[in-house]
Formats: structure tokens, sequence, C-alpha cells
């Protein structure tokens, strides 16, 4: 059952394969129906695929996202009983003990998954067995929606392949030299044999006695059901419609924020969704820049939607729900009873974020560049502050992605947003800068530090940009400025080099 | 045997370009990072020697992070200068902490190759280190530091540095310098006034250098590169991985001058350092295994006692004149080129190899020879078959002897065995092969950095013909349908080519053993390999011939084992007993199956090309397969003789004569048909086409010699055409027809492409 979510846009009709990481180049961990019909299996080679197809389309597989979604499966499917969990990267397994019956017996209950899990367009193949491993085996090796009575539980596994036994791959390679192809030729043998041959190599749960034995019911394999996870979801049901939600929603708020508090959590974003009577659902949502379980603050984020509400002929439900959480520590105000600085940005950025869009709310951040004009970039401020301390954030050559740190170089306090071309006096070709006239007004030098000379980004920059050199210049008035020099004379990328003033030191 | 050599061809400086000696240079530039600091350095050692002499240095330094391996090209290339190299290394802690080391002399030269070979070899905890990774303590370098001139590199931080000064100072007398660079970071003036100021404090002196990472600015977009693939980032997300501006490269004197101009102390003190450095690469010259020569005996006398002996067993009914004429001037020649402790332990090794019941076989330049017959190392008998010593014995050809044996490949392990128990695993040690960036390779590496999409990387890769190209030439990257003027793509393309033929990481040999006299550690540092308990040196074969240590190949032959096979199954199944010379020679049924070109599974004879020209060529002796062997080759091949060969072949049948070219009267007349007369007249054999130059043209050993090599650079077309006027004037003058001199020289030439060098 490969977990494919091709692109809607993509012909369905060409083959396409989802390539992992081997250890000899990428391999193919699924195909579609085009791509089978050319070769494409399993654990073959890509490259040997692309030798007979060369226009099969590659993509990666997200091994991670699968288990994710199918985690999530797992715990939907738990509509036909309550007890389920994961089986391996491609299977959910299923305890239906008891549970059958509310499905009007278990070809009922098939049929409805079947039915069901189709309609999520995902292939799915059926089984119910007595044991874990039979039902695994039957669903692999039977004939389709398998159903197994504990009286031919038996003969039925006797009859298919013994990779039906969940077995590793040099155990079963092992097993095809013995000549033993199906689960009856192995379980014929006799125990000790079995147990001597393969009981050795520390896999005592894994050999095929013992995969044999819990297939067939001799051992149990109990089914372990992860608890879902925990939803902070408060539901109101209005005995009758309203025009106004709002009065509703302190009451809600505090609820949902009680649940956080016990869980230490706090709500990283809320989902307000307003149903109205003609069936029409509003959803309103909010996000935060730090994990926060104020009442008070949360509704407030949520305030603008409810100025130009269409409330058509009222709403009768109300459900708020915390949609992502991260931890919160509780914390202790402080004695002075002043706010926390950090705690007051963050509250300011989500108010400010909620009202003017996520978008529109930038803080600058840190970029790993040597060019000044691009050490600096702008992010929403709701995805940057509340990430570590904020000093870290802020600081203009403070931690730059991947923990590497900015050279030490001062760097003036306001960079120009584009530098302005001087006239300099300065002793050619490479000498320091001796006078200068910026917007009209002549500056003399007073004193220099530099030249830091800065290249272009090679890989970015057209083949004639110049380099920089920079200088720090303090002038007679004592304002210090930083100056570059664009080109050095004789460079072989254009004239005589320009000057520019870039950025104004305090 | 493959016929494209299995590392490319090294670039090198060519003696004959004139180098002319420059005068003593005002500074000397120490702290050089050559491509052998593995994605750190971005220049060959061609490339820097080249520049520093075009500049005007008359020596140069070499420093590659925790490494020897890129000093032997380093001296080799400074050598054909006229330059002298100066060989250290620099020392990188696991803190951070960096030293340039220079040893004075070859005992501290020792010291230093035993201090790098145990951050390669040991953990400092003590665990076996993972390959490729040297991790130094200061302990380990304070243990070693006797004779050493340790140059301290300091860190960005200077505040730092001055809390940890006293200390270093404490810890390691040899300490004497504090380097420093101006490298245009905008406080150089200041920096290098704090150093100075603090380097006074501890009683050191700074010493100005400029921290060469290439030999000129334009490599810094592969020296980009080649940290991007270093530190797995992309271009665009390196930030400050990358240096900010192309200042370190090899600077000229008058500009290091200029740079320094307030601190002259810095730069005279790089020649003052130069001074205090006596060692050179040299003195590693020649060592070889003593213990294999008894007390009281010279080598040359012990190997006359060995040969004799074996010949005695050979020929049970005395040596025949023509071998005694030949181990006669063999003798002399190995005299005079004191090469008899060479023959001596190879002599040891093979017979050890006897004495176990491994079939082995010498092969190589020296091994065609009458010694190496009667010390049973090859089975060719010089009586019977023309032994081409002479291309070993040419005295022009200043190179280490070459012997490789082949061993059973299933039993060779315990000939290693026995070489490291003999030698000691402190003497004898495996070669290194530097693995090269091949366009392949490249292309994937440098497209990856460059942010080209997967399928784009796979669609260029996938142009390259072979895995043996040697620039984007040999690329097919029209073929992708890229617009290949895209500038991005142009850079990608740029940056691949300069890529190609970079080293990338070193691999252990197949079966390249050096053994020594002096401890191993103490020539060259030795790493773990990747495989358990194998540790190799730093240096691969050509290096090692380079400075003439002591080298043998022991490999491993399959066809040596089917052998063995056989004769087992022929003593349990016919009681037939056989050794590799007592096999019936020139067995008539044998011949009759290979002119079917029934030959599958024999070894040499069972491609499909080799069987397809057997019924051709019908072989009726030993030599006519010789002949067959070598001729289905792309050399003979393209040099078009194969055909002539056949039909003059089939000529001979008929009873004609073959018509030789003959020069004019005084000269001897028969001279090509002595030449070419095994071969029917057709030059197949590269002996035979140099004999040709030799003789015909009357080229001398030395012109010989750059002939050889002019054919073996695959780039130096330009030198070929020199040749080819000189060969061809040289025979018109001697007598001989134009159009046939000119044909000689184009056969040359297709030897050229594909033959040995």
């Amino acid at each position: 059952m490969p977990w494919e979510e091709a692109a809607p846009e993509r012909d369905p009709a060409a083959p396409l394969v989802l390539a992992e990481d081997g250890p000899h180049g990428p391999v193919i961990h699924a195909a579609n129906d085009a791509a089978q019909s050319f070769g494409a299996a399993r654990g073959g080679r890509v490259t040997d695929l692309r030798g007979l197809c060369p226009d099969v389309v590659v993509e990666p597989a997200d091994l991670a996202g699968d288990a994710k979604a199918l985690e999530r499966l797992a715990l939907w499917s738990r509509r036909w009983c309550p007890w389920s969990a994961t089986d391996g990267a491609d299977g959910v397994v299923l305890d239906t003990t008891g549970s059958d019956h509310l499905w009007r017996g278990e070809r009922g209950m098939l049929t409805d998954m079947d039915t069901r899990i189709t309609a999520l367009g995902q292939s799915v193949q059926l089984a119910v067995a007595p044991t874990h491993g039979a039902a695994w085996a039957l669903a692999r090796y039977g004939a389709g929606q398998d159903m197994c009575s504990p009286a031919d539980l038996a003969g039925r596994l006797a009859l298919l392949p013994v990779a039906a036994l969940r077995l590793d791959g040099p155990t079963l390679l092992t097993l095809r030299r013995l000549g033993l192809k199906r689960i009856g030729d192995l379980a014929a043998l006799p125990r000790a044999t079995l147990e001597r041959r393969f009981g050795r190599d520390g896999k005592t749960m894994l050999t095929p006695l013992r995969r044999l034995d819990q297939a067939l019911g001799k051992l149990p394999e109990p089914i372990i059901s992860p608890a879902p996870p925990r939803r902070y979801h408060v539901l109101k049901r209005l005995p009758e419609a309203v025009m106004d939600p709002q009065p509703w929603l302190p009451d809600m708020m505090a609820t949902l924020c009680a649940d956080l508090a016990r869980d230490g959590r706090g709500a990283r974003a809320i989902t307000l969704a307003l149903y109205r009577v003609d069936g029409i659902t509003r959803q309103f949502h909010a996000g935060t820049a730090r994990p926060s379980r104020d009442a008070a603050h949360l509704r407030r984020l949520l305030e603008k939607h409810f100025e130009q509400l269409d409330a058509g002929f009222g709403f009768d439900t109300l459900a708020l729900e915390a949609t992502r959480t991260d931890t919160q520590d509780a914390a202790q105000t402080r004695l002075d009873g002043g706010a926390d600085a950090e705690v007051a940005l963050a509250t300011l950025v989500d108010r400010l974020s909620a009202r003017l869009g996520a978008a529109a709310v930038q803080v600058p951040a840190p970029r790993d560049s040597h060019m000044p004009d691009r050490a600096e970039a702008w992010a929403p401020a709701l995805q940057r502050i509340g990430k570590g301390r904020l000093a870290d954030t802020l600081a203009p050559a403070g931690l730059g992605g991947g923990g590497l740190v900015a050279p030490p170089r001062e760097r003036p306090l306001r960079l120009l947003q584009s530098p302005e071309r001087i006239d300099v006096l300065y002793a050619v070709p490479e000498g320091p800068p001796i006078r200068f006239k910026w917007r009209r007004k002549p500056y003399l030098i007073r004193k220099h530090q530099g030249p830091e000379r800065i290249a272009p980004e090679w890989w970015r920059a057209p083949a004639h940009a110049r380099l920089r050199d920079y200088y720090k210049v303090e002038v007679e008035e004592g304002a210090r400025y930083w100056l570059f020099r664009e080109g050095v004379a004789g460079d072989g990328r254009g004239a005589e080099p320009d000057w520019f003033l870039h950025g104004i030191f305090p | 045997m493959p016929d494209a050599p299995l590392t490319p061809d090294k670039r090198s400086l060519d003696p004959g370009d004139g180098f002319v000696p420059n005068p003593p240079a005002p500074f000397i530039e120490l702290g050089v990072t050559t491509c052998f600091s593995f994605l750190y350095g971005a220049s060959e050692a061609v490339d820097l020697v080249l520049a520093a002499w075009k500049m005007g240095y008359h020596a140069i330094g070499v420093a590659d992070r925790n490494s020897m391996a890129g000093v032997v090209r380093m001296h080799a290339e400074a050598k054909v200068a006229k330059m002298r190299p100066l060989i250290g290394t620099r020392i990188v802690l696991v803190d951070g902490t960096t030293f340039l080391a220079y040893p004075k002399d070859r005992a501290a030269y020792g010291r230093l190759c035993a201090l790098i070979s145990k951050g390669r070899m040991a953990t400092p905890e003590g665990d076996w280190q993972e390959k490729g990774r040297c991790d130094l303590t200061l302990d380990d370098v304070a243990a070693h530091q006797a004779g050493l001139i340790l140059i301290l590199v300091p860190a960005e931080d200077i505040a730092g540095l001055t809390a940890d000064l006293p200390r270093l100072v404490a810890r390691l007398p040899s300490l004497t310098h504090v380097a420093v660079a101006h490298l245009y970071r905008g406080d150089d003036t200041a920096r290098i006034e704090q150093l100075d100021r603090l380097a006074g404090q501890h009683g050191l002196r700074i010493v100005a250098t400029n921290d060469v990472h290439y030999h000129a600015p334009e490599r810094r977009p592969l020296q980009d590169v080649m940290t991007c693939i270093r530190e797995k980032v992309k271009l665009v997300e390196a930030g400050f991985h990358l240096h900010a501006n192309a200042e370190r490269y090899l600077k000229p004197p008058e500009e290091m001058i200029r740079l320094f101009a307030r601190w002259p102390h810095a730069i005279r003190q790089s020649l003052v350092l130069a001074k205090q450095i006596d060692f050179s690469l040299e003195e590693l010259r020649y060592e070889y295994p003593r213990d294999d020569v008894p007390e009281g005996c010279s080598p040359d006398d012990h190997l006359r006692i060995l040969t004799e002996d074996g010949a005695a067993r050979r020929y049970p009914d005395g040596v025949p004149p023509k071998v005694r004429k030949a181990l006669e001037k063999e003798y002399a020649f190995i005299r005079e080129r004191d090469l008899a402790r060479y023959f001596i332990t190879i002599h040891e090794i093979v017979s050890q190899g006897r004495k176990l019941d491994i079939l082995c076989q010498g092969r190589g330049s020296a091994a065609n020879s009458a010694v190496c017959y009667c010390l049973w190392i090859t089975s060719v008998d010089p009586n019977q078959h023309d032994v081409l010593f002479e291309r070993f014995l040419s005295a022009d050809r200043d190179e280490p002897p070459d012997i490789d044996v082949d061993f059973e490949h299933e039993r060779r392990e315990e000939v290693i065995q026995h070489i490291y128990n003999r030698y000691g695993r402190d003497h004898a040690g495996l070669c290194a092969t530097v693995i090269h960036y091949r366009p392949r390779m490249a292309i994937r590496e440098v497209g990856k950095v460059m942010g080209l999409s997967e399928d784009v990387i796979t669609a260029m890769a996938k142009t390259v013909w072979g895995s043996w190209g040697r620039s984007v030439g040999d690329m097919h990257l029209e073929e992708t349908g890229l617009n290949l003027r895209d500038p991005h793509l142009r850079r990608v393309i740029r940056l691949t080519d300069q890529l190609i033929g970079m080293p990338r990481h070193l691999g252990q040999h197949v079966g390249g053993f050096v053994l020594t006299e002096h401890p191993l550690t103490q020539t060259v540092p030795i790493g773990n390999g990747a495989m358990p308990d194998r540790t190799f040196i730093e240096w691969d074969k050509d290096d090692i011939d380079a400075l003439g240590i002591f080298k043998m190949d022991v490999l491993a032959l399959g066809m040596l084992t089917c052998i063995r096979k056989s004769f087992d199954l022929l003593r349990a199944h016919k009681d037939v007993t056989l050794t590799l010379a007592t096999t019936p020679k020139e067995d008539p049924v044998t011949y009759e199956m290979l002119q079917k070109g029934d030959s599958l599974g024999v070894f040499q004879v069972e491609s499909r090309a080799q069987m397809a020209m057997l019924p051709k060529l019908k072989p009726k002796e030993f030599y006519d397969l010789v002949i067959q062997v070598a001729i289905v080759r792309p050399g003979p091949i393209q040099g078009d003789m194969v055909h002539p060969y056949l039909k003059r072949r089939r000529a001979g049948e008929t009873g004609e004569t073959i018509d030789y070219p003959r020069p004019a009267p005084p000269h001897d007349r028969d001279e090509l048909k002595k030449i070419l007369g095994r071969t029917l007249g057709v030059p197949i054999f590269q002996e035979q086409a140099m004999k040709i130059a030799l003789v015909a043209a009357e080229f001398s050993g030395a012109e010989a010699n750059q002939l050889r090599k002019a054919m073996a650079t695959f780039r130096a077309k330009g030198k070929v055409s020199d040749h080819k006027a000189r060969m061809v004037e040289r025979m018109v003058e001697r007598g001989y027809e134009r159009d046939f001199a000119a044909r000689c020289f184009s056969q040359i030439e297709g030897f050229g492409e594909y033959g040995f060098p």
C-alpha cells in the first residue's frame, strides 16, 4: 500500500516514482501504475528505471510525512473500533473484537471500510483474522477482503508464502534456499529444528517459529493503541440562534485557557468556528508569537472579525479550538509588578498582526552575508519574535543561521537605503580618502580606518560587479561616516572607481 | 589492463621550459595552503610554483592542514623551477589553535610526521581514529616540538589570544613567531600593531604571511565552491563560511613589502626563518631496508651470490654465454645505480611466496632482466626471449626501478602479512591513491552547491562518456538541451572545469608497498584506512617515485589462482604434476584451439576484440601471442598498424620478402630490419618506436626521453609537433623518404594517445 499523494495537476498516466536514498544512489520507494508497467518495483534502482523508461518523473519520497499520515489514518479508523495502531510503514491494525456487530458483522465492517477509504482516494487491502499476524498475512497475500474464522486459521495460513510471516530479508533468503516456500512447509517441520536453526541470532521474537506461533495465536501479541492527541476544543450549542455570539466567548475562552493551563501549554494558533442556522460556517483564525493562555489577550485577537460579521439568521453553535499549542511554563509575575518586556512585545506583535495581517508586521532578521546591504532581511514578526531571546534576534551582528558567528566588524548604526555618490579626493590608486563632498557640503577627513575589502557575491552579481573598499572616517566636526570606493583602478571592470557614502556612525 | 591510466596525468612543469633561478627575494611566503588541504586550498602545486617563480620568489613554503600529502608535489615542482621548497605543515588542534610548523632538520621532520601520524591513527582518547580525520592536542604538539619552528596563526579574537598566549609560550619553547596577515579586514593596521605588541611582550616576533589559499584572485570562486562542498551548504546560504574577499592569493614580494611598510621586521623574519630550515625531502631518497643483507657483505656482492646461486639452478648445464653477458652488463648497471638492495628485497619477498607455495610472477620495467630470471622473480628465460632490460637500463631514465609482483589473489593477504611481520608495521606501509575529481563527480558537486536541481545535474552528468574524462571538453553538454549561454550555467561549467583534477581525498592503493629504513612514521605521516586495521601513508606512488623511496607493488591476480587450482586438479585427477616452469611449451593443440578463436576464459585473449583477431592472426608460437595482445589496443589500431601487420604476415607465408626502408649509403642499410624484424616491419611495441627515433633519427637519449614524456602528456600537443619536425628532418637527412618518416612519426603519435609511458 504505497502511500502516495500525487499532485492533482499531474497526468496520472505518466510514469512516476517516489525515490528514497539508498547506499548506492536513489532507490524506488513507490511507483504508479504507468511506472510499474515499465518494470518499476519497490527497492529497484532509479538509475535502472531511467534506462528502461527515460521520461519517468522522480520525486523524493516523504517518509516522515507518510508516517504522520498513517498515524492520522490510524486515529481516524477508530470510527470502527476503539483500539487501533499503525502497523509497520504501510499498515493499520484494528482490534475489532466486540465491535463488528455495530457494522452488521465483519463483512459489513469490511465493506464500510473499503467504501470510506476508497472515498479518501486511497487503495486498500483488508482482511479480518483471529490474530494480528494472520490478518497481516491475509491482507497482503490473501484473496482480498478475506475473513478467516479461528477454525480454519491454520489451514488458510498453510497455503500462504513464508513471506507472509513478517520475516526480515536474510531469514527469507535462508528459507528460500532451504526450499521452504509456504507456511505449511514450515509448520510441518519439528519445532526443535526450527528453533535450533533460527533461534540463535538474537532476534528472539522475529524467528519463523515465533512468528508462526503469533500468527496461529499460540503466542500473545497485544496491540498497543496510542492515546489520541489531546485536543483543546470547546463547543457551545446555543438553545436558540443569536445574532451576536460575543457574550459567550469569555466563558469559552476561559474554559479553553483552563484546559491549556492544566497541561502547561499555551496556544500558538486559535480558530473560532461559527455555525449559522442556514448551514454556513464562518471560521476565524489568529496566531500568537509566543504561546499564550491569556483569555483576554486571545479574545482580543479575534475581536476584529466581529466588526463586520454577517450573522444572517443567527448562529446556533460556536466552536473554539487551539489548533497549535506549545509548552508554556508558568511564569512568576515580577515583585515590582512590572510586566516582562518580551511578553509585552509579543502581545503587541500578536495584536498588530491580528489587525493588519501577519505579512504586514515585520522585524529585521540578520542574514549571513558579507555584503552590508544584504546582511539584513525582513521577516514576519509573528515567526521571529519569541524564538529564543529577543536580544539575539534583534542584535545587528548576532547569531546568524547555522550557528555561525559573523566576523566582528563594526557596522554603522544607520545604513543608507542606497549608497549615495560622493566626490572624494584620495591618493590614487588605493590610498585612503582625504576629503569628500556629500549633499553639496564639503567634509575634511581627520581620521580614517580601513580599507575593509568586500568582494561582490560572484554567484549572484553580474560579471562586471566591482569590489568595495570600505573606510571608516571621522570628519573635522567629529561626525563619523562609512564610505566606500567601488572598484580599484585597473581592475578591468570600468573607468575610475566611484566613491559612495553608505552609512553614518553614531 | 586498462588502457587509460588509473590516475590522470599529473600536470607538472617541464624542465625544458627554461627556468632560471630567481635572485633571493626579500620575502618568502610560508603560509601556503595547497589543494592537498582537501577542500581548503584551491590551487595545485604547479600553479603556485609557477606563479611564485614569475613573481620573483626564490623559495616557497608549503603548509597543508595536518598533512604532508601535498609536499612532494610542491618539492618536485619547485625543484623544476629552480626554487627552494620549504616543507612544513599547518597544525590545527582540536580546539582550533593553529600553528605553522616547519622542521629545521631531518630529525625534526620525522617528529612532525610522527605527530601527524598520531593524530591520524588515534583519537585523543586513544581509540581508532576514523579515516580522514586528524585530532591533535596541545600535549601532542608539546611532545613533538623539538627542532620545529612553530608560528602561531592568531584566531579572529585577539582578546582570547591575549589570555591564551602565556600558556602556549610556557608549553611550547619552539613557538617563536606569530603570523600576521594583511587581509583587508578593515582593522588590519590596528590588529597587526596589537599582535606585534603582544608578541613582543612574550618574546616572540611577528612574521608576515598572506594566508595563501590560491595562486591568483581568480580562484576565489573555486575556493568558495570548495568551502561549500566541505561544509555541505549551498552557495547562497553559505554566508560567513566564505571569505569576504579574494585577497588570500599569492602576492608578489613587492606588494607584501608595501602592505607591511609599517612592519619591515615582519617581512625580514620570513627570511630569518627560511635560513633556519635545513631540511629537504631529498634526504629521504633511496631508503632500502637494510636487514636483508648479511653482516660484512656488500649488497652488490650479496646480490651476485644470490643470482649465481639461482642461475646454477636455472641452468644446470652451465649458464649460456648470452645470459652470462647480459648478467655482467646488468651487474655493472645495478652497481652504478646502487640498486642491489632493491633486487635483494624483492627476492626475499618472492622466495617467501614460493616457500608458502603461492604462485607469483614479476613484471615491470626492471623485471625484464636476466638477474630477475636468475633470482626466480620472473619466468621469462633471457636465453630464449629478448629481454628488454634496456628499457630500464637507459641511464637517462632517472627513475627508480619498478617491479610489480602478482600473487594468487586468494593468498595475497598472506604475503602482505609476511611483509608486515618481516619488516614491521613501522617500516612497511601501503601507498595512498589520490582520488581526484572526475567530470561526473565534479559537475554533481558544483551543480549542487550552485543550486541546480537534481534532474538538471543528472542530465549534465549523464553526458560524460566513460569515467576518465579530463576536462569539461570531454563532456557533451550540448546534448542536455540546456541553454549553455545562460550565465549561471556558464559559471557552473567553468567551475566544474577548474574542479576536475583537484584531489578529493586519499584512498588506499591496491598493493603498493613502501619499505623504509627509518621507522615509516618518521618519513611520512600515516593515516587510518576505511578498512579495519589498515593504515596507509599520505603519499601516492608518483610521490614515492619522485622521492625514490623503495616501492613494490604486491598485486593480486585471479588468473594465478586459476592456474594453481588447475595444477591441483591435474594432480588429483590425472596424476600429472606440473609447475609454471615445467608446463609444456608451444603445445600445438593449444595453438590450434587459439587459432579457431576458442579462447573463452583464457587470460589476456578472452575479450571479444581479441577473440575476433585470433582467427585472423593465427598464432603459431608464443611470440605471436605477445604481438596479438599488443596489437589489439587502441594505439596500434589508431596508428593503423593492424592491417599492414596482417598483410605482411600473410605475405610472409607465401614467401614474399619484406622491403624495409633503408637509409642512404654511409649508414647501416639494415638498421630498421634489426629493429622491426620480429614484428615484420611494423612498429607495434613502444620500445620499437623509441628505437626508431634513437637509431633512424639519431635522437640522443635525453631527446628520446623527452619525446616519451611528450607522448605521455595529453596536454602537451604543441611539444609533440616540435619533435615531429626534428625527427622527420633527421630521417630525411639520413636518406629516408619524407613520406615514410612522417608515417613513422604518426605511428608514434598513435602510441601517444593510448600507449604506456
